[in-house]
């Protein structure tokens, strides 16, 4: 617990700062290393394979695919945002989190449906026997994925 | 117990605000496309943060796996999407995107 609440704290920052660097390569590796530390947490709330999914494919496979896209833009030039953007946002930040400290604690205490109990077995069997049907799932969103990047960068033909 | 659970879903919910801020207020696709990032790392630890609070670890684990296996697949294609969007275009302001209005 005690280094959780520094992790949350990084979580927030980087995602924050990733959200306002004027740098696209800068804001990537702001979210990289926000899914690290989201990572790191997930390794102290003894989920691993949680952790390792973040840290590998989070940190790394989608901050590759948002290099590779900005490279691939970077000659269309800059999008100029709006200024007010920047200087609201830590008023709002602000705002949301007071309120958000008033109204949340109410409302959790009256949600009773979320019930609680030990698990048995091991992550294997949860995954493997439980969720049989999300792999069917994952596998068809992976397929689906590659199929539409396909589609997408597909060459057009000659008679086209 | 339900501090923990508080705190978890405190931090996921700042991440949230973050994130659709990002969608709300940006015009660069690339950046809206991270603000979405945020919200789906809010997202994670609000699953996550829940499993842990109580002591429902190993499904909350399977679940997050799940979601960040559609996050990838979503991620490549919307991407790709982005980047043919702006060889369109030549730009990657979103406000580009309204002469696609019926």
């Amino acid at each position: 617990m005690n280094w959780q609440i520094p992790l949350l704290c990084g979580v927030v920052v980087f995602c924050g700062l990733a959200i306002l660097a004027k740098d696209l390569i800068k804001a990537a590796i702001g979210l990289a290393v926000a899914s690290v530390l989201l990572g790191i947490l997930f390794f102290t709330m003894n989920a691993p394979y949680a952790g390792v999914f973040e840290i590998s494919v989070v940190a790394g496979l989608i901050t590759v695919l948002f290099m590779l896209t900005i490279a691939l833009t970077k000659a269309e030039g800059e999008v100029r945002e709006r200024r007010w953007v920047k200087i609201a946002f830590p008023l709002f930040f602000v705002a949301f989190i007071v309120i958000d400290v008033l109204v949340m604690k109410s409302l959790l205490s009256k949600v009773q449906v979320v019930a609680s109990g030990a698990e048995s077995g091991s992550f294997g069997d949860v995954l493997w026997k439980q969720r049989t049907f999300d792999l069917i799932g994952q596998l068809a969103v992976i397929l689906a994925g590659v199929f539409a990047v396909l589609a997408l960068f597909r060459k057009k033909d000659k008679h086209d | 117990m339900i501090d923990t659970w508080f705190l978890y879903l405190g931090f996921a919910a700042g991440l949230l605000f973050i994130g659709l801020y990002a969608l709300l207020t940006m015009r660069n696709m690339i950046k809206l496309f991270i603000g979405f990032e945020v919200v789906s790392k809010g997202v994670s630890l609000a699953l996550l943060g829940t499993g842990f609070a109580k002591n429902n670890i190993l499904l909350a684990q399977s679940l997050v796996i799940t979601f960040i296996v559609v996050e990838v697949s979503l991620v490549a294609t919307a991407l790709a999407i982005i980047v043919n969007v702006t060889r369109h275009t030549q730009s990657l302001d979103i406000r580009n995107l309204t002469k696609l209005k019926g």
